[in-house]
């Protein structure tokens, strides 16, 4: 390793001959244990849906709802329904209540804030 | 004048060598591609600044402590973090509380082209054997393949730590060129109807389903390849944080604080660490040219194994197979690629949300793939 580029043998020296047996199936088996693993996810994943559809036919009959109401909702519906909460929540200042309240401008008192305390202090200070 | 010529002498001009200059070029280059064409800025620009860090010359002085490579000093430190494989995990943690799984458990079977996409990994890990190099840097090397930066650095720093700073940038420069190393691919191995092939909107997932994919991810995976768990352990850890929703702090300081933290460390030290010395050999060379075929081959296997996907599967539930060229988990830019791919057949076919699928799904396939890279060769 760590070979400058000063060397003269070619960059690519390829060698067939250098693959053995046993990385050849690692590399195999490596590949196959990944699209394994995702597999399995996807079948658990798979399930997912029909569970859920299951649940809900379920929740329909025991609380006497039409078929309809178990409906898996497409993500385009739940999008278009969710943009017009937020607009409508978002939009909810356009009518502004008419009532105007005066804030109360008064400052509680405070000895930082008090001038003649202040002064007072400054100037036994001084003496 | 012997003054000024000692002064001289201790100056980083009196060390310069060309190869020197020849890196401090390539750093500057990094930071023109990360500020001009913002190709993985986040990531270019810290490396391209650490690589001139580290190829100003030091004037040599025992127990000056300046340089990454010497012991105890500060720069070393920090790069004991990407040695001992430390800042890929948290990285791994920030992701996994950045990543939305809604298109992927809305649409399961996408997931395998993640997997398929890792065709690169052990396709360049056969050739860097053909190249000369041992099995473990063979191994280091394919993981390029998977077009993920953390994983190439937790893997290269178990399995070939002397190749760290060539993997680690081939696999960084390759992921910020993905624009322009796919679409030849893509369009190559598509035809111009395949590529028009509209899919059906993904259905609205629960926070169940949400929860419970971490959860069943982690333990999935973990329990088929343990030596992935620093990897997934953390992303799926991010992602409950996340989709929780009772950890909304925890989960706000890992995608944005910590990430940027790391991130910043990360790349300066990794940068600084590509010295001419060390970064200038034939195997950089070899390493740069096996991590282009790398990048092409996951590329086509993606895309390859969508269309398979497609002899099966019934008419209307079709995949666009330029969406398989994002199973290389160069997240977001290769599901970027695909979408712009689609739209350049068909202006009205935005695969963006469906393209994020194998792409979350690459990145859990290539820490898988060096999880058991890891776990078997070590």
């Amino acid at each position: 390793m760590g070979n400058h580029m000063t060397n003269s043998t070619p960059i690519l020296p390829v060698d067939f001959s250098a693959i053995t047996k046993e990385q050849m199936i690692f590399a195999v088996f490596g590949y196959v244990t990944v699209i394994g693993s995702l597999f399995l996810l996807f079948i658990l994943f798979s399930l997912m849906p029909a569970m859920r559809r299951r649940k809900q036919k379920k929740l329909v009959r025991t609380q006497g709802l039409p078929e309809s109401a178990a409906a898996v909702v497409p993500g385009e519906v739940s999008a278009a329904i969710a943009l017009a909460l937020s607009l409508y929540l978002e939009e909810l200042h356009d009518q502004e209540t008419a009532i105007l309240t005066i804030k109360k401008a008064a400052k509680n008192y405070s000895p930082w804030n008090s001038k003649i305390y202040n002064v007072i202090n400054f100037n036994q200070i001084k003496r | 004048m012997e003054g000024i010529m000692h002064f001289f002498q201790h100056t980083g001009f009196a060390g310069t060598t060309p190869g020197n200059l020849l890196m401090i070029f390539v750093g500057l280059l990094f930071i023109w591609l990360a500020i001009r064409f913002e190709y993985e800025p986040l990531l270019l620009l810290p490396i391209g600044f650490g690589i001139l860090l580290g190829n100003i010359p030091l004037p040599w002085q025992p127990g000056l402590q300046i340089g990454v490579q010497e012991e105890g000093s500060v720069m070393n430190l920090l790069y004991m973090g990407v040695l001992k494989g430390i800042f890929p995990p948290l990285i791994f943690l920030g992701i996994g509380a950045m990543t939305d799984f809604s298109p992927l458990i809305s649409n399961p079977k996408l997931i395998l082209l993640g997997a398929a996409a890792q065709l690169g990994i052990f396709l360049t890990y056969i050739g860097a054997i053909t190249l000369g190099f041992g099995n473990l840097d063979s191994a280091a090397i394919g993981i390029i393949g998977g077009a993920d930066g953390p994983t190439a650095i937790f893997l290269s720093s178990r399995l070939a730590p002397h190749l760290i700073g060539a993997i680690t940038i081939a696999a960084y420069i390759y992921m910020a060129l993905i624009p322009v190393i796919q679409p030849p691919v893509m369009r190559l191995l598509t035809t111009e109807k395949e590529r028009k092939i509209r899919m059906k909107p993904p259905r609205s997932v629960s926070r169940k389903e949400k929860v419970l994919f971490p959860v069943i991810g982690v333990l999935l995976t973990g329990f088929i390849a343990p030596a992935s768990l620093p990897l997934l352990g953390m992303f799926f850890l991010g992602n409950l944080l996340r989709e929780s929703m009772v950890t909304a702090r925890l989960a706000d300081t890992a995608r944005n604080a910590l990430i940027d933290v790391v991130s910043i460390i990360l790349g300066v030290t990794i940068g600084a660490s590509a010295q001419a010395t060390t970064f200038l050999t034939r195997n950089s060379l070899q390493i740069f040219i096996l991590g282009a075929g790398a990048f092409v081959i996951s590329t086509a296997g993606g895309v390859l194994f969508a269309k398979m996907m497609n002899l099966v599967l019934p008419e209307g539930s079709k995949v666009n197979p330029l969406i398989g060229a994002a199973g290389v988990s160069a997240v977001p830019n290769s599901a970027q690629v695909a979408h712009r791919e689609g739209l350049k057949a068909d202006p009205t076919n935005h695969l963006i949300m469906h393209a994020m699928a194998p792409n979350v799904a690459g990145v859990i396939g290539s820490a898988l793939a060096a999880g058991i890279m890891l776990g078997y060769l070590l």
